[in-house]
């Protein structure tokens, strides 16, 4: 397993608000992708 | 204090619609953006149907874009031949906008295509203006210090017919403004926006052009560009409703001389990432209205055009007796409005000048 993964716990832990925006976005985005798909199919 | 729209066929508050536009009008003076990519989604949450929001938000660019460029055109900071370029490819790209918004709009799917277009787009810049915000916070915490590429080459300089721009101090195909212009054009007929948002980007990191030159031909091409979208939809859709216009041009250009004024003492960093959030929670929030909310079906109000009061009733008789007067009547209503607040702001700066120079 790459050292990025294995490390992953503490960086989190490290940059809180870093990892919040980063899960914020990627909601955001998920939510704008399956959104559209669903309205178009 | 609600007001009838005899176009819209709505009621809106008008303090809501002043105090809207004012507030966007100070966060376009502060970025030096347009505006109208937050000022139509605010229109539609007020109850502005999208197709209505779309245009009459570029009724109310095309004169504060005209008083921007008054403005610039006065201080010699524009480089027309550039402008020229970009404009013909605006031109191409406005058409094919328009055609693909009355695509949409046979189909029926209009309202969600705009409200995606807007998602999309306050999803891209808004992600990527909080990480450029947040890097140079976290940079200039760190203090470190690094150097910029003065410029980059892509693809697009690589294409024939170069010209000279002796202004911009230039050698560069004529394409690469003309592609600019047409992805600006395009956007700007599906979204009811100017487009400066990304015609200032591209100017600077793509054509390469002086930072002083920027905003006033960016604002030269939004003439150009909002003065077909309007001319188009008033007259394809008899969608320009000139009581609103009045409401945003009123509000908007008010908060433009406020937020450039505010811009000359905050943090740039700072003000990127509170934008990035700002835009972020737009996007949301249109998000939550197209895809969670209960959409509540209004009742089509059948209008009797005789029960209006006489400025309503001229207006609706105007629009749709005579679309194509109506549609170059709210042209040039909007140039008017847009030359003279640029005469008014000239007129208090020299005021201003006269009166500092006294005390000295």
């Amino acid at each position: 397993m790459p050292d990025i993964f294995k490390n992953l716990p503490t960086e989190i832990k490290k940059n809180k608000i870093k990892a919040g925006i980063f899960i914020g976005l990627s909601a955001y985005w998920g939510i704008i992708l399956v959104g559209t798909f669903v309205s178009f199919s | 204090m609600d007001v009838f729209l005899p176009i819209a066929e709505v009621s809106v508050n008008i303090i809501a619609i002043l105090s809207l536009s004012g507030v966007v009008g100070v966060l376009s003076g502060l970025f030096g953006v347009g505006g109208g990519f937050l000022m139509t989604p605010f229109l539609i949450f007020l109850g502005v149907p999208p197709t209505y929001a779309v245009a009459n938000e570029a009724n109310n660019i095309l004169a504060t874009s005209v008083s921007g460029s008054t403005t610039h055109y006065l201080k010699n900071t524009l480089d027309y031949k550039m402008g020229f370029m970009i404009v013909i490819g605006g031109s191409i790209g406005t058409l094919l906008g328009i055609w693909t918004f009355s695509y949409f709009k046979g189909t029926g799917k209009i309202d969600i295509v705009i409200s995606l277009a807007y998602m999309y787009i306050l999803a891209i810049i808004g992600t990527a203006m909080l990480i450029e915000g947040l890097g140079e916070i976290d940079k200039a915490r760190k203090k470190i210090i690094t150097k910029k590429k003065l410029h980059v080459h892509y693809w697009i300089h690589g294409l024939p017919l170069r010209m000279r721009f002796q202004k911009s101090k230039l050698y560069e195909s004529a394409f690469t403004p003309i592609i600019i212009g047409l992805i600006v054009g395009f956007i700007a007929a599906i979204m009811g926006i100017g487009g400066a948002f990304i015609l200032v980007p591209a100017m600077i990191y793509i054509i390469g052009m002086p930072t002083r030159l920027i905003p006033g031909t960016s604002l030269f091409v939004t003439i150009f560009v909002s003065v077909i979208v309007t001319f188009l939809h008033a007259f394809n859709y008899g969608s320009i409703d000139l009581i609103l216009v009045v409401m945003l041009v009123i509000g908007s250009i008010i908060g433009v001389q406020v937020g450039q004024k505010l811009g000359e003492s905050i943090d740039s960093a700072g003000i990127k990432t509170l934008l990035a959030v700002l835009l972020l929670a737009v996007g949301i929030a249109i998000a939550y209205d197209t895809f969670f909310a209960e959409h509540v079906t209004n009742e089509v109000v059948k209008i009797d055009v005789n029960n209006l009061n006489p400025l309503s009733m001229f207006i609706k008789k105007l629009s749709l007796e005579m679309p194509i007067l109506y549609g170059l009547f709210s042209i040039v209503f909007a140039v008017v409005l847009g030359v003279g607040a640029a005469f008014i702001r000239l007129f208090f700066s020299n005021l201003r000048k006269k009166h500092s120079l006294k005390k000295v």
